[in-house]
């Protein structure tokens, strides 16, 4: 049943909490809780007041036109944004109830549980096999044949051990776009993180390579929690279960994508979809 | 499909002892780039200490070096100094100025890469090669040529006479100021370069595209937007110059006499110290010597850091108006 | 139509001017390259190899010189090459925008262009004289004192081509810092790096000043690194300024050795970023 528009809404995070009555996705239980997270990048606050939350097995898509804070969320969510000074972040991140944002927390243990693709493929200067095995052995010390079983799974997952079984050993700069692409979701699922991060993973590819990660993504999520992000409003709607719709740092709506692209509740969000503005 | 593996029941944390290894190491070696600076200022004067207490400030006015009564002035080297540099800016500046020029705006495109990594082998030759060709070659050529020529003619002129009088004798200001020009060349071309390519390339073609010729808009567009920075790159190779050894050593004539010709032997700083370091005898010579060295660090300290300045000054600029 | 003229007049004065200007420049490198050639070959032989430096008037080689030169660079470069690389790693990954940072730059940047005669002065109070005499460590001392600040530069213009978006996939996978610049900035950086530890190498080789007062010279052969030793740029000042012909033709012959070192060292390191870089 959707609820009237306009005034007498009460806040949007609020709203976004609440399921909706005719829940058509099978609701997985909730890996991630974002709880109230603001974000300042010096004295600019860039984020207010965020709430919403990311279920386990199923596609978290975040859209919204540039500068709207979808980014800036999306790398609090493995504290990366930490790389660098005079940016911080307040509230809770909760992850199977432990607050991932509390001090004194091993940064680098977080991180390996959360695993993060970025826009540009960034393949590191060395071997496919180190590339893929990079991660796995800042943690664990495996036999050599272990390790292969590892890396052949990871490739396998990220659809590319076909293109390289032949040649783990060279340089993983030599791969296509799409294949470099791949080898970072291969390297970073070889770590078996429980959350997947992906900033806008096919924007710098082509349409047959974004076709393919985004097949991949289908695949993953019955894995991973996966948080999206993306400018790409139909790829958002094809293969995500829930959407966010965030607008100048603020989260407008959250619901399961059928709703949000058919009958969203707020006004802005049907402008977005439609093309009114961004 | 390859089964799930299970995941680690405990993952080992990863080395936070390195971390604070690593950094402290980067850290250590960084401080002791600090230190060395501070050593050598420290042991500079701490050595001719003992030369400016007998001296006082006057050791810079004086033009006397005797070491037998072992009374030193320092006015020869400076003044030598500050004319050999002198002269190889009038000379190496315009010329470095034409080089950045043709490199950077006439000179066809296939051309530029080589050319430049010419120029800058010019830079790669150490100074020692340049200082026996200069004794070998360079000076005989200007005794039997360039000096008589400069005698004959600017010599007779009443007032700029005096600096083109007495013998060619090849050895001398002259010769150890021109080498220094072909030394700065280099240097001071690359930099001009540098800085005449952070021109943003749209700005030259409005110009061009309104009818400007090269020099119009070099002289118009391109040296004012870069004025502060080719400032910098002059300072730059001055800085250089001023410090330069070897090549002025063999030719410069080695007398510590302040001349008016400058085709007349002469010393600079950096040559007394190179010639009379290992056999001067007695503290207070060694001393006086030492201070010589402090007050060419002074000297090219002062220099350089109004280079650097400068070229601080055009990267922000161009940042600004970019 | 006058004015036309006259611009169309003092442009072609300009080109021709700086066409002049190039044309001066490139002639002095082949005239000084050039007779350094023919002086030089000359005075190759086998000799240069077998025999040491001679007394006045007799002939001779410059074995001791070349194993002094050698010797002393290879000193400088082991002690210089980790300094420079960690001070400039410093620079680069971990002082952005503090004022340490701002400091050890600009120190670095005096040292980098004061005149390497102080930095033997330095050295000479430093080691010399509380050893009491000149040695080969000295002159290594002095020569690396004169590389570190190269190596520093270069190092941290490299480091700091390395994308940022390399350093956080690093640290997304949960990499420590540590292991993110020894294993991934400066394995993406390794080519630039060395080419800038070539470069240093190939500025020390010509170096004379500092070895005056801290190595000196020494007329037989002698591996004894705690004693003056022989070295190329310090025989060429010698043999070139003394009235021996035999003295001076070895001087000519030192003066090729080391200037073809350099250009290879230095040609060598341009060819070698750009091959590298073509790899990628």
């Amino acid at each position: 049943m959707s609820l009237s528009l306009a005034t007498s809404n009460p806040p949007p995070s609020e709203m976004a909490m609440q399921p909706s009555a005719n829940a058509s996705v099978t609701p997985f239980p909730v890996k991630c809780q974002i709880k109230n997270v603001g974000f300042y990048y010096g004295k600019f606050h860039a984020l207010k007041n965020v709430s919403l939350p990311l279920h386990d097995r199923r596609v978290t898509a975040f859209i919204g036109p540039s500068g709207c804070g979808k980014s800036t969320l999306l790398r609090i969510l493995n504290r990366i944004y930490e790389l660098y000074p005079n940016q911080t972040a307040t509230g809770e991140v909760l992850v199977d109830g432990q607050d991932i944002l509390a001090p004194g927390l091993d940064l680098n243990l977080v991180r390996a549980k959360i695993g993060m693709v970025f826009q540009k493929p960034t393949p590191f200067p060395m071997s496919i096999h180190d590339n893929v095995a990079f991660g796995i052995k800042l943690y664990e010390r495996l036999p050599k044949s272990e390790l292969d079983d590892r890396i052949e799974h990871a490739l396998r997952r990220a659809a590319l051990w076909d293109e390289v079984k032949d040649k783990l050993r060279q340089s993983g700069l030599g791969l296509s776009g799409g294949q470099q692409q791949r080898l970072c979701i291969a390297r970073a699922i070889a770590v078996q993180p429980e959350i997947l991060l992906l900033d806008e993973p096919a924007s710098a590819l082509d349409p047959i390579s974004t076709q393919r990660i985004e097949e991949l993504i289908a695949e993953l999520k019955s894995d991973y929690c996966i948080a999206i992000v993306t400018h790409n409003m139909q790829q958002a709607a094809r293969s995500s279960d829930y959407t966010a719709f965030m607008y100048l740092g603020e989260l407008v709506e959250f619901d399961e994508t059928e709703k949000i692209f058919t009958t969203p509740r707020e006004k802005r969000t049907e402008d977005y979809i439609t093309g009114r503005f961004g | 499909m390859v089964a799930i593996p299970q995941a680690p029941a405990q993952r080992r944390p990863a080395g936070h002892a390195g971390d604070a290894v690593f950094h402290g190491l980067t850290v250590f070696f960084a401080l002791l780039v600090l230190m060395i600076l501070g050593g050598v200022i420290g042991s500079l004067v701490y050595g001719a200490w003992p030369a400016f207490r007998q001296f006082g400030f006057g050791f810079i006015f004086n033009g006397a070096w005797n070491p037998v009564t072992e009374n030193f002035g320092a006015l020869a080297p400076i003044y030598g100094t500050l004319v050999t540099s002198l002269i190889a800016m009038l000379i190496g500046v315009p010329v470095a100025f034409g080089v950045a020029l043709f490199i950077t705006e006439l000179c066809p495109k296939w051309l530029k890469r080589p050319l430049g990594t010419m120029i800058e082998l010019l830079a790669a030759i150490p100074s020692i090669i340049y200082g026996i060709w200069g004794l070998f070659i360079l000076a005989p050529f200007i005794q039997e040529h360039i000096e008589p020529a400069l005698i004959a003619t600017l010599g007779k002129v009443p007032g700029i006479g005096l600096l083109f009088s007495g013998p060619p004798l090849g050895i001398g200001v002259l010769t150890a100021g021109f080498i220094l020009a072909i030394m700065v060349l280099p240097i001071s071309s690359a930099v001009m370069r540098d800085v005449f390519e952070t021109v943003p390339p749209m700005l030259k073609e409005s110009a061009y595209g309104i009818g400007a010729t090269t020099t119009e808009v070099v002289w118009q567009v391109v040296l004012p937007y870069t004025r502060v920075g080719v400032i910098g790159a002059v300072l730059l190779g001055l800085g250089r110059v001023l410090g330069e050894t070897m090549a002025v050593t063999f030719v410069i004539g080695n007398s510590h006499h302040v001349n008016a010709s400058i085709l007349q032997p002469g010393t600079t700083i950096s040559a007394s110290l190179a010639n009379e370091f290992t056999e001067a005898v007695g503290d207070l010579y060694l001393s006086s010597l030492i201070a010589l060295g402090f007050i060419l660090f002074v000297i090219t300290f002062i220099v350089l850091a109004a280079a650097k300045l400068m070229l601080i000054r055009l990267q922000k600029g161009a940042g600004a108006s970019a | 139509m006058q004015l036309y003229t006259r611009r169309r007049i003092s442009n072609y004065l300009v080109v021709t001017l700086s066409l002049g200007a190039t044309a001066f420049g490139l002639l002095f490198l082949i005239f000084v390259l050039g007779t350094l050639l023919t002086n030089g070959i000359g005075a190759l032989s086998l000799s240069l190899i077998t025999q040491a430096t001679p007394p006045p008037g007799s002939a001779g080689g410059l074995t001791n010189a070349i194993f002094g030169s050698l010797a002393m660079t290879a000193i400088a470069t082991l002690v210089g090459t980790p300094t420079g690389i960690l001070a400039g790693t410093f620079l680069a990954e971990y002082a952005h925008g503090s004022r340490l940072g701002e400091l050890v730059r600009f120190i670095n940047d005096v040292l980098l262009s004061a005149p390497s005669i102080i930095i033997g002065l330095f050295v000479y109070a430093l080691l010399v004289v509380p050893m009491g005499h000149f040695s080969a460590w000295a002159g290594s001392v002095a020569l690396a004192i004169i590389m570190i600040p190269v190596i520093v530069r270069t190092t941290e213009d490299m480091l700091n081509l390395v994308p940022s978006t390399l350093r956080e996939a690093a640290a997304a996978l949960g990499a420590p810092k540590w292991k993110i610049v020894v294993t991934v900035t400066y394995r993406s950086a390794v080519q630039g790096m060395l080419t800038g530890v070539l470069l240093a190498v190939a500025r020390i080789s010509g170096e004379t000043a500092p070895l005056l007062f801290t190595a000196l010279n020494n007329q037989f052969w002698s591996t004894d690194l705690n004693r003056p030793m022989a070295n190329l740029p310090v025989v060429i000042f010698q043999f070139a300024m003394s009235p021996y012909a035999d003295w001076q033709v070895l001087a000519w012959a030192g003066a090729l050795l080391i200037t073809a070192a350099i250009l290879v060292l230095n040609i060598g390191a341009r060819f070698f970023a750009s091959w590298s870089g073509l790899q990628k």
